[in-house]
């Protein structure tokens, strides 16, 4: 009897003790840092950008790793099946994400139970034409008496969300056509005249815009971030603004708040270094750094708002 | 004309001393060329976290070194082992191997060396051409070109397997198959992925081509025993067959001019890839020649049509990246990674913010270019020796390298079980005489196909025959596949109209 309680004793003051050492010496490991898609995109670019400065914070490895697949889906699952002990986080596609999810098809993760961990930037959306389009407005491309093509890359694709709700909102008939292979090849779809219009991220269509390669006939903002180029809003459609793209850090469910706190603040203050501001001035890609409660709110309100749009969504 | 910029960016690779990361990216290159199952994609995959440190003209250097070295690289093995270091190499060894059979693995590797070399300057030399017009050639071709492209290969295929037609249709269907797993690129529904979702994309291409290529070799040459040639073959005529086969190459040079040509234009087309180049050059080279029925024997020939195409694919595959700063092949896909981590934003206008990147780029792969195929050229004598090896000691090493490096790409053990799988199928297919490459062509090319229509479907409003009517590209393209399904017939029967003369 003595000996047993002897051995529970020690069990449980081994227990505690490891706990404790455990959470109080947090990171002892490398962490990974999943990226769902190949190396070379958007979501790539931001999660390489404050990896090395977070490693510095955090006096550990933050290693990136890409797994992409199925829309981000598979980064996703990955992340979201991991154990929660916050060594591994990932960069979440959102809204493109919330599509299967609220169609029941997703797989391998829930949005709402994820650690959120921060949220990079958000992007706006830009409504693009070819340079010398008949289209000069919106609703020249609306009034045609048919759909109006649109590019994207599939139906779980944000670009092509944005769109389809956009659309349904102004009564606006669009057809979309897929199978497009990334984002930069829905803009040569467009330059080729497959289609008549696309909707992209701001920061993927500027440069095509510079370069005189496309004409962007609307920005969906309040404020507006290019010269010469009118928002939504001030065109009278100021529901536009609603729709961004997230740049979403993440970990699985259940992570200990206080590793969350620690992996939060590690990217803020990553994010907001010098090497990463400079990184996002020259490469313009936005910043707008904000931390764990902020992201989970972002993310309650827009799992909110798309679930408002399911039916869109469906067809 | 670019070339003062060119000759300036050479002039830099020199005279800053940044050459040396060219000749480590071809040494790089040239090592995971030959180890089957790795190849340009997962060497520069792996570079792209240690580029970070260094200077971005200095990762392109590296990267330029990689990527023209490693095409030269898998033919080593193609022509040694019967075993494509990387998948383009599969054609080489149609006629490579044979030639290592007969003792004259070095003419086949020194053709192998001077035509990859040379197809790359002429792959280079045509991208600084149409540098100018590299945005109407891009934006020329379209979802409906790229359709008609699948089906002028999925044609060639079948073209190609003459006196065994009906399995390379059989195994061509069968590669049609497995393209068709994973997600539906229109309504993105999951298809035959077997309940797990390793198989949500589709089946991935490394693992199948390292299990079909270098595994089934592996099992085919350990059943059969021995070394790979004959024994007592002259050891003089191996290291004078080296420049044999560098001659052969001069005088066959309307055979490198062609393939040259195949694998700069598919190259410039995304999807389509170095494999189905070489293919395509070394199936055009058969139909073009005068002795058809000597392929597959040892035909010189038929080492320097691939051997050119799929180093002139580099410089193809630049094209969209010069015109739009987009990747033509997945290698310039991780290319522009690189750009993308040192900050750069490749876009429309990347000749003119990031010109000394890309033409550093440009330098880099015609220096790897030649100094691969040297390097290949001095070691000849030795490399050969490895079809002396007994295969008692060749055979697990190169299924534990390829395997790994299957494993190391993306660190999925379900990759490593689809090499496995893959192997088997490969062997039975190797010892039923069905053609191995016709299935992985029809793989590769059966997303780009399915994808393709659907998107011409969409645009055409369902009008796809006056749609590609209207389109001059789509049009050649259709009397390009035609010629290729007809001649052969046309031929034929000219063939047997001559015979009455001779008797």
């Amino acid at each position: 009897m003595k000996n047993a309680l002897a051995r529970g004793l020690a069990a449980a003051v081994l227990v505690t003790a490891s706990a404790g050492a455990a959470l109080a010496e947090w990171p002892e490991q490398p962490i990974t840092f999943v990226v769902p898609y190949s190396p070379g995109g958007g979501f790539d670019a931001y999660a390489r950008a404050v990896a090395p400065e977070m490693e510095k914070i955090l006096g550990t490895e933050v290693v990136i790793e890409n797994i992409p697949g199925a829309g981000g889906q598979k980064g996703a699952a990955t992340v979201y099946r991991a154990e929660p002990d916050g060594y591994t986080i990932g960069i979440w596609n959102v809204p493109g994400l919330t599509v299967p999810q609220l169609l029941g098809r997703s797989s391998g993760y829930d949005l709402s139970d994820v650690t959120w961990i921060g949220n990079l930037a958000t992007s706006k959306y830009a409504l693009a034409v070819q340079p010398d389009s008949e289209f000069e407005s919106l609703e020249d491309l609306c009034s045609q008496g048919e759909p109006f093509k649109h590019s994207d890359t599939g139906p779980a694709s944000t670009s092509s969300v944005t769109a389809r709700i956009a659309m349904s909102l102004i009564d606006c008939p669009i057809q979309n056509i897929t199978g497009y292979k990334g984002s930069t090849d829905t803009i040569v779809g467009l330059m080729r005249g497959e289609v008549d219009a696309t909707i992209k991220p701001i920061a993927s269509l500027r440069k095509y815009a510079d370069s005189g390669d496309v004409e962007i006939l609307m920005t969906f903002e309040d404020e507006p971030s290019m010269e010469g180029v009118p928002t939504a809003t001030e065109l009278g459609y100021p529901d536009f603004a609603n729709f961004d793209l997230r740049r979403i850090v993440g970990g699985p469910p259940g992570i200990p708040a206080d590793i969350q706190e620690k992996l939060s603040s590690a990217l803020i203050e990553a994010a907001n270094s010098e090497a990463v501001q400079e990184w996002s001035e020259n490469a313009g890609r936005p910043l707008d750094p904000v931390g764990a409660a902020e992201a989970s709110q972002i993310m309650s309100n827009l799992m909110d708002f798309y679930s408002t749009y399911k039916d869109v969504l469906e067809q | 004309m670019g070339f003062d910029v060119l000759l300036n960016a050479i002039w830099m690779v020199f005279s800053s001393g940044s050459a040396i990361y060219v000749l480590l990216g071809v040494m790089l290159g040239l090592c995971f060329g030959v180890i089957p199952g790795l190849g340009g994609t997962t060497a520069l995959a792996l570079l792209i976290p240690v580029t970070f440190t260094m200077d971005s003209l200095d990762a392109m250097y590296l990267a330029g070194g990689v990527m023209g070295a490693t095409s030269f690289g898998g033919s080593i093995t193609a022509i040694l082992i019967n075993t494509p270091g990387t998948a383009p190499n599969a054609a080489t060894t149609f006629d490579g191997y044979p030639l290592s059979k007969q003792g004259k693995a070095g003419m086949a590797i020194g053709a192998a060396a001077t035509a990859s070399a040379l197809g790359g300057i002429l792959g280079l030399f045509t991208l600084l051409l149409v540098i100018p017009l590299a945005k109407e050639l891009v934006l020329a071709f379209g979802p409906s070109e790229f359709f008609l492209l699948t089906v002028l290969g999925l044609v060639a295929i079948a073209v190609s397997a003459r006196g065994k037609l009906l399995r390379g249709l059989i195994a061509g269907g069968f590669g049609l198959m497995l393209a068709f797993v994973g997600s539906d690129t229109v309504s993105g529904e999951i298809r035959f992925a077997l309940g797990s979702d390793y198989l949500w994309d589709g089946i991935p291409l490394v693992p199948t081509l390292t299990g079909m290529f270098a595994l089934s070799q592996m099992i085919e040459l350990a059943l059969k025993g021995g070394s790979v040639a004959a024994m007592g073959e002259e050891a003089k005529t191996r290291i004078s067959g080296v420049w044999d086969g560098t001659k052969a190459v001069f005088v066959h040079w309307t055979v490198l001019l062609r393939g040259s040509a195949i694998g700069t234009i598919i190259g410039a087309i995304p999807g389509l890839g170095g494999t189905v180049a070489s293919f395509i050059a070394y199936t055009s080279a058969v139909q073009a020649s005068r002795d058809p029925s000597s392929f597959g024997k040892g035909n010189i020939v038929g080492v320097i049509a691939p051997e050119s195409a799929n180093n002139a694919k580099d410089g193809g595959s630049l094209v969209p990246t010069v015109a739009f700063g987009i990747p033509g092949s997945a290698e310039t896909a991780l290319f522009l990674g690189i750009l993308v981590l040192h900050g750069i934003d490749p876009g429309p206008s990347i000749l003119l913010q990031n010109e000394r990147e890309v033409y550093g780029l440009i330098v880099a792969l015609t220096l790897s270019a030649i100094g691969a195929s040297l390097l290949g050229l001095i070691f000849a004598r030795w490399l050969v020796m490895i079809t002396y090896v007994n295969v008692h000691f060749l055979v697990p090493v190169v299924v534990t390298v390829s395997l790994t490096g299957v494993y190391v790409l993306d660190g999925r053990p379900g990759d490593v079980i689809l090499a496995i799988i893959m192997g088997i199928i490969g062997y039975l297919m190797i010892r039923f005489d069905y053609p191995r490459l016709t299935l992985v062509i029809a793989l590769v090319l059966g997303e780009t196909a399915e994808r393709s229509f659907h998107q011409t479907r969409q645009i055409s409003d369902g009008e796809i025959l006056s749609y590609m009517a209207a389109r001059p590209q789509s049009l050649i393209l259709i009397v390009l596949t035609l010629l290729t399904l007809f001649l052969p017939a046309l031929r034929r029967r000219r063939a047997r109209r001559a015979e009455p003369r001779t008797q």
